[in-house]
């Protein structure tokens, strides 16, 4: 492992910080350390989610994605999601339906919600599962998981609640 | 692969530069997922390129032009005249991967289970490299070897350019993998020319299950001014196993390989026809 010593500034759920990091370590390393310990370190080779925050709202897995690539960009992790006294509708879902055994992969799956719920308009089943394609759950089977997010998108769109940015359809960058 | 700096230049000429100084010891950084598996023991210095406005799609005249450092997942999403490239760029990897490893990253380095050289290569799109100025070459020079040769003196890719589907065009792509994020097993992409009924010409690639993507000639032959049913199709599938050296893997035989590509090229010249025909996108 390299010493050379950098410095990486990043807006971290809402607050611009700074942190001193290394060229190869990766954003869920520099996270855990500084205590962000709801991101878990599940396979560490980006197949599971259970790293998951995002990134300009987008969706990545923090372990495959060195702390120095954030410089200048928004990061938010499960602990801008709710709190245990005050959870976000979908982890009081999650909690009603039972969906939550070992836990491991619900922070990965709530920050993958989150990005569907303030990126996307439309919420077809197809849509919701390519969001939530890249995490997994070794407990469930995914359907409480499914149920629980079906009901706070359903509740979201009673409620008439638009989304943050526009759907992604079309969209050019 | 181990990181040893992290340097981010601010034009492709200062990251040329850097890359042609540093030699095998420079690496160009996009999305970055790539690198996390290359298990090189020297520790190189990264060299992002993200901040070099590499990252677009934008029609010009009668291509798509797709900037190199363009997640896969702005592909997927974006919608133009007859465009075909979402379709493939949905069935790679996962949500968050396709957040951000880009087209550029896919090519630079063909993996054997990469999807999109096959349909690059299919699509007969053209690559523009940097190397001082831009310049261009086919696909099909692009893919003849692994791209790595094209890049020594710190050469990078900057775009790819994808040219716009006549009316009388179609294309189609299929990719078979054991489970929806898995690597492809086999992946086919066919372009059709289609004219009064016929096909007046053929692009047909594939890609896994073959040590290198390539283009299937024997396929193409079997194509080019028969009528566009799927007798043709299923004569032209046929061909597809005598047309590359299929060889097994991840548990499967070469045979089943074998048989799976020609169902699968039929599969994708049903769907290409389909689209000639009019097919909404």
């Amino acid at each position: 492992m390299t010493k050379t010593t950098h410095t990486v500034n990043f807006t971290l759920n809402g607050e611009k910080k700074s942190f001193a990091t290394r060229p190869d370590e990766k954003l869920l390393t520099l996270l855990r350390r500084e205590g962000y310990r709801g991101t878990k370190y599940g396979c560490g080779q980006g197949t599971c989610g259970a790293c998951t925050v995002l990134l300009d709202g987008r969706a990545t897995y923090a372990c495959l994605f060195y702390a120095m690539q954030a410089e200048g960009r928004e990061v938010r992790t499960i602990e801008s999601a709710g709190t245990f006294d005050n959870p976000s509708e979908f982890q009081k879902q999650l909690v009603a339906a039972g969906a939550v055994q070992c836990g491991y992969c619900i922070p990965g799956m709530v920050m993958s919600a989150t990005a569907l719920m303030e990126t996307e308009a439309v919420l077809e089943d197809e849509i919701v599962k390519e969001y939530m394609d890249g995490n997994l759950c070794r407990c469930t089977g995914y359907e409480k998981i499914w149920v629980a997010l079906r009901k706070t998108l359903d509740k979201q769109a009673e409620g008439g609640k638009k989304p943050a940015k526009k759907t992604s359809k079309g969209a050019k960058k | 692969m181990k990181l040893s700096e992290f340097i981010r230049p601010a034009s492709l000429a200062e990251a040329r530069k850097a890359l042609r100084a540093l030699g095998p010891k420079g690496m160009p950084l996009a999305g970055g997922t790539a690198l996390h598996f290359l298990t090189g023991k020297t520790p190189v210095t990264a060299v992002d390129i993200t901040r070099l406005g590499l990252s677009y799609i934008k029609q010009k005249g009668d291509y798509f032009v797709i900037g190199a450092a363009t997640p896969l997942a702005d592909i997927q999403r974006y919608r133009g005249a007859r465009w075909a490239m979402h379709e493939i760029c949905r069935r790679i990897s996962t949500h968050q991967i396709r957040n951000v490893s880009t087209i550029g990253g896919n090519i630079a380095r063909v993996f054997p289970w990469a999807d999109l050289p096959v349909v690059l290569l299919a699509m007969d799109a053209r690559l523009v490299i940097y190397s001082g100025k831009e310049k261009e070459m086919t696909a099909d020079e692009y893919f003849s070897s692994q791209p790595a040769r094209l890049f020594k003196g710190g050469d990078l890719l900057t775009a790819v350019k994808i040219p716009v589907l006549k009316a009388h065009h179609g294309f189609g792509s299929v990719k078979a993998s054991r489970n929806a994020t898995a690597f492809s097993l086999v992946t086919i992409a066919a372009l059709l020319e289609l004219k009064g009924g016929l096909i007046k010409s053929a692009r047909v690639a594939a890609g896994s299950g073959i040590p290198f993507p390539q283009r299937l000639k024997q396929v193409e032959a079997a194509l080019v001014g028969k009528e566009a049913n799927t007798e043709t199709f299923r004569a032209a599938a046929a061909a597809g196993g005598a047309a590359a050296r299929w060889v097994g893997g991840e548990g499967m035989s070469a045979d089943y390989i074998r048989e799976l590509a020609e169902v699968s090229i039929l599969d994708a010249l049903e769907r290409a026809a389909e689209f000639a025909r009019g097919r909404a996108a």
